[in-house]
This record gives structure tokens, sequence and C-alpha cells, in this order.
């Protein structure tokens, strides 16, 4: 029995192993910073987005904030929301401009009318 | 040959005089004296060093009998049987043997009886030893077949218990149950009545699905506010309603829930609590599309975001599923064991890309239109965990018959589940290994397939590395 007991540490350990490399993504620092949207979304306001460096980040809208947490795959910035959505932005001019594709999915290119675009206003976060 | 079980009778022991008999013979290590298969021509006795006795499969498979060293001796079962040598022997260390001839040994058995009482004795507990070994070998051969409840009962039960636990501090936690203990306060609505609204310009619809389900087939003239972004979306959402004409005396009837009803109910029980009050659902979350005007594009395939190494390693047991067609390969214990690792790997791979956002994988799931609402995040709970574990007992050569069993039995109900969204031109993410951007097709069906067939082979042929309740069993183990 105690040997048993010792494979399924053994399994659980490495289970463990597992997870925790593969918590480690891409380094979130080029693209950290605060962005505003170029245009307004609702007639009137811009969208203010803050990508921290700790993997958190805030969509404040009307003064009213959304919290998400946000990582780099491959290039893009994946936003991931409470919900179980998933954003993923596409960084461009050395990630001072970043498009969101607001369908939720992923399209080559960011489809015209869910695409929101960012301009960086701060580095860092 | 001397036996590390029963200790061989000496040379000097039988009282042999044996500088009247056969050729001192001085070997250097690592020198072959007899070989496995051979025609028998001496007998020989070790004056000094070590020597070890071994037999050799074809394909070069070594294992150890036992080693020998001064006064003991080898080389008779093939002289007294007549029979080629049943082992190989080698030198470990420089030795020096006497070598004996075939014909001075039969005089020798002629004129020692001891010696050939000795050597009589030996082969008998030989056999005695070979039959418990025969039986043991059976007996792990039996238990590495055996499959029971409990094996199953394990590895769901630790999937279940390590998904509840890890839920508990993952930041990214989700509800046990998605609705439990909301309050259905939403009026509902009939088709007919939605219908005779529409005609009357006395509604607004608004769909609560993603937006490529939107894009694919929506009520005419419908808004869409895919519920996961409503978050972010609300206030754009607002504007454009506030910009609709008439919209302040209009009734807004959100609909687009699926089997699990996670949509619609939801979006409009925000829109109660951001102080609409005109908001209604359907009570058919189905029926809509049969009754009301639609507008409609032809469905697509939704494009593909790379996958890494987890997408690469996804068409290999494709390439095995083709050796498997060739009968002596099918059988084969060293495919069962690249089958195990394979597939070892793609689940865990498949079991990572999930266990940190369950919300996420809960909603591919919902996608599939397959699970009602209680299920939907128990599942997304548990899975992950319960493809890292199978995948890890595969790998770690555990109980593999049934982990190889359930993971077949995942990869059928994924295969349905696909099946079900091609037929039904869902625009879904297969939420296999990807998050996003990895489209349902037939290449996604056939590549489990390729698994299924795959758990197959494992759970016929598979024997060989296997951490069991026999222990590790190594494939050069000793006997």
């Amino acid at each position: 029995m105690n040997r048993y007991l010792l494979k399924l540490a053994a399994v659980l350990g490495l289970l463990l192993v597992f997870l925790a490399l593969w918590g480690c993504g891409e380094s979130r620092s080029r693209f950290a910073g605060t962005y505003r949207s170029e245009k307004t979304v609702d007639g009137k306001n811009y969208v203010d987005l803050d990508l921290r460096d700790d993997g958190k980040g805030t969509w404040t809208l009307e003064g009213k904030s959304v919290e998400f947490t946000w990582m780099v795959n491959e290039g893009k910035v994946w936003l991931y929301l409470k919900s179980g959505g998933i954003i993923i932005g596409t960084p461009s001019e050395g990630g001072k401009k970043l498009a969101l594709d607001m369908s939720a999915d992923w399209h080559p290119g960011c489809p015209a009318n869910l695409c929101v675009s960012f301009k960086r206003s701060a580095e860092g976060g | 040959m001397g036996n590390n079980q029963a200790p061989p009778t000496s040379a000097k022991a039988s009282g042999l005089k044996l500088g009247e008999l056969g050729q001192e013979w001085a070997v250097p290590a690592g020198t072959r004296i007899v070989s496995q298969g051979e025609s028998p021509d001496f007998f020989y006795v070790i004056q000094s060093g070590r020597l070890q006795v071994f037999r050799e499969t074809k394909d070069h498979i070594r294992t150890p009998l036992t080693e020998l060293g001064p006064g003991e001796y080898f080389g008779e079962v093939a002289l007294v049987t007549g029979q080629p040598r049943t082992a190989s022997v080698e030198t470990l260390e420089e030795s020096v043997l006497i070598k004996v001839s075939k014909e001075e040994f039969d005089r020798l058995l002629d004129h020692n009886p001891g010696l050939a009482r000795s050597i009589i004795n030996q082969l008998a507990s030989w056999m005695v030893s070979g039959d418990t070994r025969l039986e043991q070998e059976v007996v792990h051969q039996v238990k590495l077949r055996q499959i029971s409840w409990f094996d199953y009962l394990l590895m769901i039960g630790l999937s279940v218990v390590l998904g509840l636990v890890f839920n508990l501090y993952n930041d990214n936690k989700i509800p046990l149950i998605y609705g439990w203990g909301e309050k259905d306060d939403i009026p509902e609505i009939s088709l007919s009545q939605a219908q005779k609204m529409s005609e009357n310009n006395q509604a607004i619809f608004v769909d609560a699905r993603k937006s490529a389900f939107f894009d694919q087939k929506h009520i005419k003239g419908a808004m869409n506010l895919p519920l996961i972004l409503t978050d972010l979306m609300y206030p754009m959402f607002r504007f454009t309603l506030d910009q609709t004409p008439g919209a302040k005396d209009k009734t807004v009837i959100v609909y687009g829930g699926s089997f699990s009803r996670r949509f619609d109910l939801e979006l409009a029980r925000l829109f109660k609590s951001k102080g609409m009050d005109k908001v209604v659902v359907l009570n058919d979350y189905r029926g809509w599309d049969d009754i009301l005007p639609l507008e409609e594009k032809p469905p697509k395939e939704g494009a593909s975001i790379s996958l890494g190494l987890n997408g690469l390693l996804e068409w290999i047991p494709l390439s095995i599923f083709l050796l498997i067609l060739i009968p002596p390969i099918r059988r084969s214990p060293y495919l069962a064991i690249a089958g195990r690792l394979l597939l070892g790997v793609i689940f865990i791979s498949f079991a990572l890309s999930k266990i940190l956002r369950p919300a996420v994988f809960a909603l591919n799931t919902v996608d599939y239109g397959m699970m009602p609402a209680w299920g939907v995040n128990l599942w997304a709970l548990a899975l992950p965990w319960a493809e890292l574990v199978v995948g890890l007992f595969l790998v770690l050569g555990i109980r593999t018959r049934a982990a190889a069993t359930l993971i077949g039995a995942m990869n059928v109900v994924f295969i349905i589940g696909l099946v079900n969204a091609i037929f039904h031109h869902l625009p879904i993410n297969c939420g296999c290994v990807g998050e996003v951007g990895e489209p349902v097709n037939w290449w996604k069906v056939l590549k489990n397939t390729g698994m299924l067939v795959m758990t197959a082979q494992i759970f016929f042929y598979d024997r060989l590395f296997v951490l069991d309740r026999g222990g590790f069993i190594l494939r050069d183990r000793k006997i």
C-alpha cells in the first residue's frame, strides 16, 4: 500500500511540475502599458486599456472598469475575460498600436465591424 | 553451470584433480567463451576471475541469468543433453579457466559418480525454479491484463477531486453549476407572441450568442451582444440601442439560448440589473429560426491559428494508425509503448491547454449544444484533469489498460461531438488543444479516430515497461 501511495505521489508531483512549467508564457513586458482607443466606441467615450506586467489588466469605459488577465502568445496579446471570452489583439508598429478582435474568436485580420484599435499612451504597467 | 539460487557443487568439492584434465586458458575481460545456440565441445571450470551467464534474443535483448566465480563451472548442460548451448557466457574480468573436452568430460562423469550426482541435482533444481519463475511470470502477465472497477474509480475520482480542489485555488475559478440558485424572474413569451410583436414593430431582438453564430444565422434586424463580452461591450450596445428610433417603447426580446440556456437567460438578467425593464426571453430556445424572418450566410470554416507543438503531435496518431494495418506490427508491444508515450503526451498537452482557464473550455463545451446547463461546468472542471491523469498513467505505465479504455471513451465522445457539429454546420472552436482558432472539420475526426485505434492496440498488446502492482518490469530484467 505504501509503495502504491509513493507511485501516486510521484504522479501528482510530476503533475505539479507540468503545471508550473506550463504557467510560464512569453514575456509580457514589451506590450505592457496603457492604451487608448483611436475612436470613441459609444459616440462620446474612449476606452482605456491598461495591460500590467503582472498579467492583469483593466478595460475602462465611462469610468467603469472591467478586470481581465492577459498573456502574450506567439507575438499576439490574448485577453482572458472572467466570462471565459478571449479577445485576441494584434500589435503593430512595434507595439505602438493594438487591434482587438471583438468577435471573441480568431480571424487572421481584425474583422472591420468588430475591430477596436488602440494607440499606446504609456509603456510599462 | 553454477546457479546463484542453488549453490553449485564446486569442482574442488567433487574431488576432481583438475591438473590431470584439460588445459589452462587465460582469457581477457569481455571475451565470449560460449555462445547460445552453438554446438557444445567443452566443459569449463573457473580458476579465477568472474563471468556472466546470459541469454540473448535475435534482436539483442539480453537477459542476465547469473554470475560465476572461482571454483564454479559451466558448459555441462549442453554436454550432458547433447543439445546446443542454452546460454552464452562472457568474462567480466580477466579470468583463468580449465577447458575440458567432451571426451574428457564423459570420462570424468564415468569415473566420478559424485560429480554426476551433483549435476543431476542441479538440473533438477533448475527445473523446479524454472517452474516457479514461469508461474510468477504468468501471474504477472495476467495481472497486467486485468482491469477492475477500482482502476476506473481511481482515475475518475482522482480527476474529479483534483479538478474541484484546483478550482478552489484557481484565480479563474468557475461555479460548479452555472446559474445555480439564480432567480428565474425573466418573463418568457411564446414564439407566436414574438412573431406578432415583430410584425407590429414592437420588439427589438438581441442575439446573445457568439458573433460567429450570429453571422451565420439570426433574426432579421436583430442586434448582437455576445454574453461573454457584455462587460466590455454593453456601453457600445446601449449607445446603438439608444440611437434606434422608438427603442424606449419597444420590448427587448433576448434569444439565442442553447440546450444549456446559457446565453439568453443570463443576458436578460444583466439587462434587468442595468435598469432595462421591458426584457423577455423566448420560452422555446430552438424554434425562432422556423417562425421568424431570418438573415443568413452560408456556413464557412473558421480560420485556424498555429497550435505549435500540440498541433503537430496530433498528426502522429494518423501515421501510427497506418502502421497498425500491418499485422506483425499491430501486435507489437513496442508499438504499444510508442502509442502509450504519444497518447500520454498528447492528452497531457490537451489538458494543460484547458486546465488553467476552465471558463474558456466551458464555453467551448456549451457551443457543441449537447450538454445540459448543470453539467457544463462540472465537465469543464473534471475533463482536463481526467486527460492529465490518464495521460500521466499511460506515460508512467500505471493501470495502462484502464487508462487506455478511458482515453478511448473520451475519443468516442469527442468524435460524436465533432461529427454532430460538422453535420449541423456549427461555427465553433474545437476546444481540443487550442482555446480559439481551431476549426472543427473531418481532419479532427480522423485524428481522434487514429487515437481511438491506438488505445485499442495499447489495450490488447501493452505489456512492457509497466509500473503496476507487479513493479516496474525492465526489458533486460534479471530472472
